[in-house]
């Protein structure tokens, strides 16, 4: 498999290190950390992740070059960090010796707070003894699971080449390591998926006794092969129809499993939400590492360079190519965005306060009493929030909130 | 000198211009330099789509039997869209060259076209053209001629522009046998203003006929139709480049220009006398130019709230076009749908379709045009009547006694083989038999009465492509008739949208309602709620669809390094929609009222 062609550094605009932006990072009170592993096995049909296929040889100085990146940015660390977060590409795929020495050395770079959350994105193949062990022992409290179906012909339409039976063992693997915290991911909507196999996909992944699941409704994003293969009439997209009834039946089914819908994709038993990703919906601030992770701190949202070797070759501080600094609509609206993809909502004074200020604060207000008076939002101990049947058409609502 | 004032007609395409060009080389007028094609017309676009807008006069010598004949040929406008135009330069002339394609047969503009020159009393030549081409069948065509127009083969000069065959000969006959002006029958003047042109240096080009009397230099003349009165600064003959000359007599033909400042100024078909010594009467035959098909144009970017520039722009464009054409008329209007824009009233379809490429190429504007629609006389109970341009601007039914719609006679050429399916065709389209004819062997003329609104959609594509593109029609406004006609109101979510109303015949209102509902299924995007569409005749609902309540928008996957990415997502789809049009609680795209418009079966 080929990588991904990549945008290169002709037609861009210069890509300028982070540190420019220090005086304004000053500001800065990250609480979470997320880290990006490029590596993969092959990049999947519906990924839109910067990744690429693993040559073995960059991985050393990836670690290093990592590590160099976390040791710069210690200085925006404040406070000790309660969260981070190692997703890809499939972490997992570094060499246990490598993946030790990043973990280690994360743990070293930076200030964590007592009982801070790790995960780590596992592909259940990769998922050895030896792994399960690394992880365990580096200070990994929670690993999410690339699970995506149990059914082998549709793992084939998303060229997902690895065993239903794996998942089963990945898990057995992480608890016997002594990981508690296990994430199931999983895609509904796959192109001539039935209702059946979705059931199916929900009890498989029950039986495995996982505290997080996170079901997403499959997207066709552009850039993908997946989505080439739409638009030239190679797939057929799944009716919307059954696509809603798919969302409806997961949120029956994992009620009844005692789980919590937190987000609109993601359920949690009580009290094991994934909190770096509350992070990111509760507006909160983070810091990247990695080529192409993002980080939002201080009123500024940047995103490092996606070109595994330009990032290699400048550092300490990753070259960013895009940094925005939004104004404040683009503030309010991204609050709303974030904030009321959980399923609890908002709190009544920060919906106010937020609905106080802005050019557009008019429409925002609008917007909201037509979707009150819809029965797609409703306020519920004093939380404004999208009702189990808003979830399914926010985006409708949502863009009117920008 | 002689004088004989003449023009070319012909079905497009048949050769005219070339001809007049040929014309024009054979007689020294022009070297074979300055012989660019297709010389008398002057606009890009008039060469590209190979059709004369407006006429012009050219003054050329032969000579004949020893003598020397001045020859003002006088061209005219190929489409009966301008049928007031190609009869007010007929008008001027004594005679007419008939021209038919030898590979193509007389066409339905060949005989509309003729039926004008009979009408105009005019003696005719017929001539067969582009003999030089392998397809040609020259006895054939002249054998159609015959049975057509009743004018003896033989007597049909065989010529090819192209190669210049068979040129003296028809230059010949024209000196022969197109008769002498007629002698004046008042020695004050009188000229018959057959075509005006917008010139940017000289203002206003008025093209007259000299019947009676003369025109010079300094006159003062005066416009029989309004009572207006000029000063004529400048008279030009066109030779066929411009030339300057200090008067124009009995019978010639040249252009006039007397400080008028638009079009507006001076109307085809109006009669110049001199103000201190005026004729009594006015040459015969002045009317208005009557605009049958009506159509919205609106800029492409219309954005209700935003800015005004593209619709200033569309304004100044369209003012800037009518100066040159008066014969389209404009009013501003505004669509619930597209914003500000403009309806438009044309001499016909093809007058249409010029306007608006016009609009484009010369003003620069981008266009979003309306189908057409044609222009109703409603009778009122109290006995007036009122013209409307536009479904909208119906009055209440209570008030109405009838709707009366233009009727055109039609006339159809084609093989013998497609008679059937055109029938057919006419008689879906609430056409009433007039005849059927042969031509020749293999083809025949149907002549039918048909509403124009009936023809304005997709007839004529209908017709090209039974007739796999070897029928030929031409038309002319007949009357106006009354019928069984309806307003059809479209309701989206029981809100009765203006811009989507139509007047169509009753029989047809479920049919067409049933696929403009269908469209605007396709065209609306489902919302969080479910939308009836509904088609109703005065508050009687005769169809009906829904759209269902939107079931999935929403973003599976929004994390840290998404936000951006997710938020430019949405805020282009409200981008989208800002474009759309609010009825209600709806959002319409305007692709959907296009849709509707764009109706054929």
């Amino acid at each position: 498999m080929e990588p991904v062609p990549l945008p290169q550094a002709g037609g861009a605009p210069a890509a300028r290190p982070l540190s420019d932006w220090l005086p304004r990072l000053a500001a800065a009170r990250p609480r979470g950390a997320y880290a990006h592993v490029p590596f993969c096995f092959h990049k999947c049909h519906y990924c839109d992740f910067y990744s690429f296929v693993d040559t073995k040889d960059r991985q050393g100085a990836f670690v290093d070059r990592l590590l160099e990146e976390a040791r710069a940015a210690s200085v925006l660390a404040r406070e000790p960090l309660e969260t981070l977060f190692v997703g890809g590409g499939t972490p997992t795929l570094l060499a246990d010796h490598e993946l030790e020495r990043m973990l280690r050395g994360l743990r070293a770079m930076l200030p964590w707070a007592d009982g801070a959350e790790w995960t780590v994105e596992a592909n259940p193949e990769t998922v050895t003894e030896g792994k399960a062990a690394v992880l365990a022992s580096c200070g990994v409290t929670r690993v999410s699971m690339g699970a995506q179906s149990f059914q082998p012909a549709l793992l084939r339409q998303l060229e997902r080449h690895h065993d239903p039976a794996s998942v089963a063992r990945a898990v057995g693997l992480l608890r016997a390591a002594g990981i508690a915290r296990l994430n199931i991911d999983l895609i509904f909507a796959i192109p001539t998926s039935t209702m059946a196999e979705w059931q199916d996909d929900l009890a498989q992944a029950l039986a495995l006794a996982p505290d997080h699941l996170s079901c997403y409704g499959l997207v066709y994003e552009p850039g993908t092969p997946l989505r080439a293969r739409l638009e030239a009439g190679g797939v057929e997209r799944l009716d919307e129809e059954l696509e809603a009834g798919m969302y409806e039946h997961t949120a029956a089914t994992l009620a009844a499993a005692g789980f919590h819908h937190y987000e609109i994709s993601n359920w949690a038993k009580p009290g094991e939400e994934c909190r770096h990703n509350l992070l990111y919906w509760e507006d909160g601030e983070w810091i990247a590492l990695g080529p192409s992770a993002s980080g939002h701190a201080a009123g500024l949202r940047w995103k490092n360079v996606a070109v595994l070797q330009e990032w290699l070759e400048h550092g300490p501080w990753s070259p960013v190519r895009s940094v925005e600094a939004l104004d404040e609509d683009g503030r309010i609206g991204e609050a709303f965005l974030m904030g009321l993809r959980l399923l609890d909502g908002m709190r009544e004074e920060r919906v106010r306060a937020l609905l106080d200020h802005g050019a557009r604060a008019t429409q925002r207000r609008a917007a909201i009493d037509a979707a009150l008076a819809r029965g797609d939002m409703e306020w519920s101990s004093g939380r404004l929030r999208f009702s189990e049947r808003g979830v399914l058409t926010s985006d409708s609502v949502l863009r009117e909130l920008l | 000198m002689k004088i004989r004032n003449f023009s070319i007609i012909a079905h497009i395409d048949h050769g005219k211009s070339t001809l007049a060009d040929r014309l024009l080389q054979a007689t020294k007028a022009v070297s074979q330099r300055e012989a660019r094609a297709q010389m008398l017309d002057s606009m890009d676009l008039e060469r590209e789509r190979g059709i004369t807008i407006k006429a012009s006069a050219v003054t050329v010598r032969h000579t004949w039997k020893g003598e020397e004949y001045e020859l003002n040929f006088i061209d005219t406008p190929g489409h009966v869209d301008f049928t007031y135009e190609v009869s007010r330069a007929l008008k001027a002339c004594e005679g007419a060259v008939l021209v038919v394609d030898s590979t193509q047969g007389v066409q339905a503009q060949t005989v509309a076209n003729a039926y004008l020159a009979v009408a105009g009393d005019l003696t005719i030549i017929p001539v067969v053209n582009k003999i030089d081409l392998p397809a040609a069948a020259p006895e054939r065509v002249a054998m159609e001629i015959e049975q057509v127009f009743g004018f003896a083969a033989e007597d049909c000069i065989l010529v090819s522009a192209k190669t210049g065959q068979g040129i003296n000969e028809l230059l010949d006959a024209i000196c022969e046998k197109l008769p002498e002006p007629k002698a004046p029958t008042t020695t004050k003047l009188r000229g018959l203003v057959f075509d005006a042109k917008y010139d940017e240096y000289r203002g206003v080009v008025m093209y007259v006929r000299i019947f009676d009397g003369q025109l010079r230099q300094g006159d003062k003349i005066r416009m029989m139709g309004t009572g207006r009165t000029f000063s004529v600064t400048e008279l030009l003959r066109y030779t066929p480049f411009p030339q300057k000359v200090k008067e124009l007599s009995l019978s010639q033909v040249g252009s006039v220009c007397a400080g008028m400042k638009t079009l507006g100024d001076v109307r085809v078909g109006d009669t110049i006398t001199l103000d201190i010594d005026p004729a009594e009467t006015a040459l015969e035959g002045y009317e208005e130019p009557k605009q049958m098909v009506f159509c919205d144009f609106y800029p492409s970017s219309a954005d209700e709230q935003g800015k005004k520039s593209d619709f200033e722009a569309l304004r100044e464009a369209i003012e800037k076009l009518h100066l040159n054409d008066a014969s389209f008329t404009f009013e501003t209007q505004h669509s619930e749908a597209l914003g500000f824009g403009f309806r438009c009233g044309f001499l016909g379809l093809l007058h249409m379709d010029i306007v608006q490429e016009r609009l484009e190429r010369e003003g620069g504007v981008s266009i979003v045009q309306t189908a057409p629609t044609v222009s109703y006389i409603i009778d009122l109970n109290d006995g007036t009547e009122l013209e409307i341009h536009n479904p909208a601007d119906l009055p209440d039914l209570s008030r109405v006694k009838a709707i009366r719609e233009p009727i055109v006679r039609i006339e159809i050429i084609c093989p013998n083989e497609n008679i059937g399916d055109l029938m057919k065709l006419c008689e879906a389209r609430r056409g009433i038999f007039q005849s059927q004819e042969m031509i020749s062997e293999t083809r025949q003329i149907l002549k039918y009465e048909i509403p124009l609104a009936e023809i304005i959609y997709d007839f004529y594509d209908k017709l090209k492509s039974v007739t796999r593109g070897y029928g030929t029609m031409d038309y002319q406004i007949i009357c106006y008739r009354e019928d069984r006609l309806v307003k059809v109101q479209i309701l989206v979510n029981a809100e009765p949208v203006e811009a989507l109303s139509l007047i169509c015949h009753r029989d047809n209102a479920e049919q067409r309602s049933r696929a403009i509902l269908t469209k605007l299924k396709d065209q609306i995007d489902r919302h969080q709620f479910e939308i009836p569409l509904q088609a109703a005749i005065g508050g009687k609902i005769i169809a009906r669809e829904s759209i269902k309540a939107m079931r999935k928008n929403v973003t599976a996957k929004c994390y840290g390094g998404d936000v951006s990415r997710k938020r430019k997502l949405l805020e282009k789809q409200k981008e989208g929609k800002k474009r759309m049009k609010q009825i209600g609680s709806v959002t319409i795209p305007q692709e959907a009222f296009m849709a509707i418009l764009d109706q054929g079966d």
